[in-house]
């Protein structure tokens, strides 16, 4: 009876926390949108006003954001200043591709990010502005969507673990 | 001397203009021996000719193997993709950052070597708006040489050790800025004919200074002030009204606001070097704006320069009010 017992806690509780974490990483892709976001929009305040290059315009937008999209945009910035025979498409090519299981990104926020880097740098203020600005406007398309799913599947996923493991202690009972 | 001018020559392609040109470039300079190289002033790259390295006297084609050639045919051609490579290198992928440069179709780099760039024009109601598909590029060797100022130094201090408005005159690649920069370091620092004096540096392309981040990379004594980047009838006006200079340094006057600020400058009080492009001072009177300061008298020497026997040889020194030649190079 006592070993019936333990082990339905364990499957209790590793059911709950399979569902805690699925919920937990659908709380994540809006919070890295939004900090990508106010990235971006800090690196076109520097190209714009302070003209500063490139790399320092990456390092300098992360002020005050942790995590793996500072990482991010850290790591663009080093290889940018550190390889200045790569491309800024090429850097944040390889860079995503060496954070994609930490950054919470579905492909088309992705795509985005290898269009960023295929037009940043190579044209002039004006021009540069229009294309940030578009690129914000596209990612904070895909933040309202994934704060919408975020919403209507973080509950459902916690209740899911919970429920889901009673179910099985019961079935198994 | 030979020794310290193969350093200095090796240090300025080692720490500025290798890290801006392409590694296939940078192999193939590498394996010109450094001696050959020694009065290296300009290295030159178009689409579809071969690299040219400019010396003194003459010039070197580069060749796939690197050895120098002046056989054209024998040597390596660069391509579009060279000079967008190098061009990428030079901007550190920040394009906008020289915006206003590229439409001077120019731009400086660190250590105060300026890049001349030509392409395709974008023009937009009679104004250039950027260049595109760059053709070719001249990157010009900055050296300090420090000392090369001193034989004019005494034709400039009065007695009471006042500095008197000068014009350094010269075609282009004759050591203007060069003659400059050394008269702000000797000025600002002070010597044994005149006590330092604040000096105010308008660094409108960032050539005199060679500024990193509003910084100078190069000795202008202790008591310049430097506006980098900045255009030189607003910079001048600037430090008037902010700097209080006994002395305003600027490099090539041209334009009519120039002219204006100069004449504020001198109706303030303050002594003007200033530097301008031209064979000598009669040939001025033909360009605009600039024939006023000559007519007006308004500065006080014009110095000479010429490239023959060497660049930056001092060939004359005149007294604008007399028109008296107080130096010159042929009865030196």
């Amino acid at each position: 009876m006592l070993l019936k017992i333990i082990g339905s806690i364990l499957v209790l509780i590793t059911s709950s926390y399979i569902g805690f974490k699925m919920a937990a990483s659908c709380q994540e892709r809006p919070r890295h949108l939004r900090q990508i976001i106010s990235c971006i929009a800090s690196m076109r305040s520097y190209i714009l006003y302070a003209r500063v290059p490139l790399h320092e315009a990456v390092a300098q937008c992360t002020n005050g954001i942790y995590g793996p999209v500072a990482t991010f945009f850290q790591k663009i910035a080093t290889m940018l200043e550190k390889q200045t025979i790569l491309t800024p498409q090429e850097v944040i090519s390889k860079v995503l591709h060496e954070m994609q299981g930490s950054l919470m990104l579905n492909t088309p926020e992705i795509e985005v990010l290898h269009v960023l880097g295929g037009n940043l740098g190579h044209m002039n203020c004006t021009e540069q502005e229009k294309y940030l600005l578009l690129v914000i406007e596209q990612l904070e398309r895909f933040e309202n969507e994934a704060t919408r799913l975020r919403d209507l599947n973080t509950k459902m996923y916690r209740y899911l673990g919970v429920c889901g493991g009673m179910a099985i202690v019961i079935i198994l009972v | 001397m030979t020794d310290s001018k193969l350093i200095l020559v090796k240090n300025i392609l080692e720490d500025y203009i290798y890290p801006v040109l392409p590694y296939k470039l940078v192999t193939m300079i590498r394996e010109i021996p450094l001696e050959k190289l020694i009065d290296l002033t300009e290295i030159r790259l178009r689409v579809n000719q071969p690299p040219l390295l400019v010396l003194a006297n003459t010039d070197i084609l580069v060749s796939p193997m690197g050895k120098e050639s002046t056989i054209h045919g024998k040597t390596y051609v660069c391509n579009q993709d060279d000079l967008q490579k190098t061009l990428q290198l030079i901007s550190k992928n920040s394009l906008y950052a020289f915006e206003e440069e590229l439409k001077m179709g120019f731009l400086t780099i660190d250590g105060g070597h300026r890049i001349g760039l030509t392409g395709q024009a974008i023009v937009n109601a009679g104004e250039v708006k950027a260049l595109k598909h760059i053709s070719s590029l001249n990157i010009r060797l900055a050296r300090e040489v420090r000392g090369c100022a001193d034989k004019i130094m005494p034709f400039i201090i009065t007695k009471g050790g006042h500095v008197l408005n000068t014009l350094i005159i010269s075609p282009p690649r004759c050591g203007k800025t060069t003659i400059l920069r050394d008269l702000i370091r000797q000025i600002s620092g002070g010597s044994k004919i005149c006590k330092g004096l604040q000096v105010g540096v308008v660094d409108e392309r960032s050539e005199i200074a060679a500024c990193k981040n509003g910084v100078s990379t190069v000795d202008l004594g202790p008591r310049t002030d430097i506006l980098d980047g900045c255009p030189k009838a607003i910079g001048m006006l600037m430090l008037i009204r902010s700097m209080s200079p006994a002395v305003i340094a600027t490099d090539e006057l041209g334009r009519v606001e120039d002219i204006y600020a100069v004449h504020e400058a001198l109706n303030a009080g303050v002594s003007v070097l200033a530097t301008v492009h031209g064979r000598n001072n009669n040939d001025l009177l033909y360009r605009p704006y600039v024939k006023e300061l000559l007519e007006n008298k308004s500065f006080d020497r014009y110095i000479i320069l010429g490239d023959s026997p060497s660049v930056g040889t001092i060939e004359r020194v005149i007294d604008s009010k007399s028109n008296e030649i107080l130096w010159d190079i042929t009865t030196k």
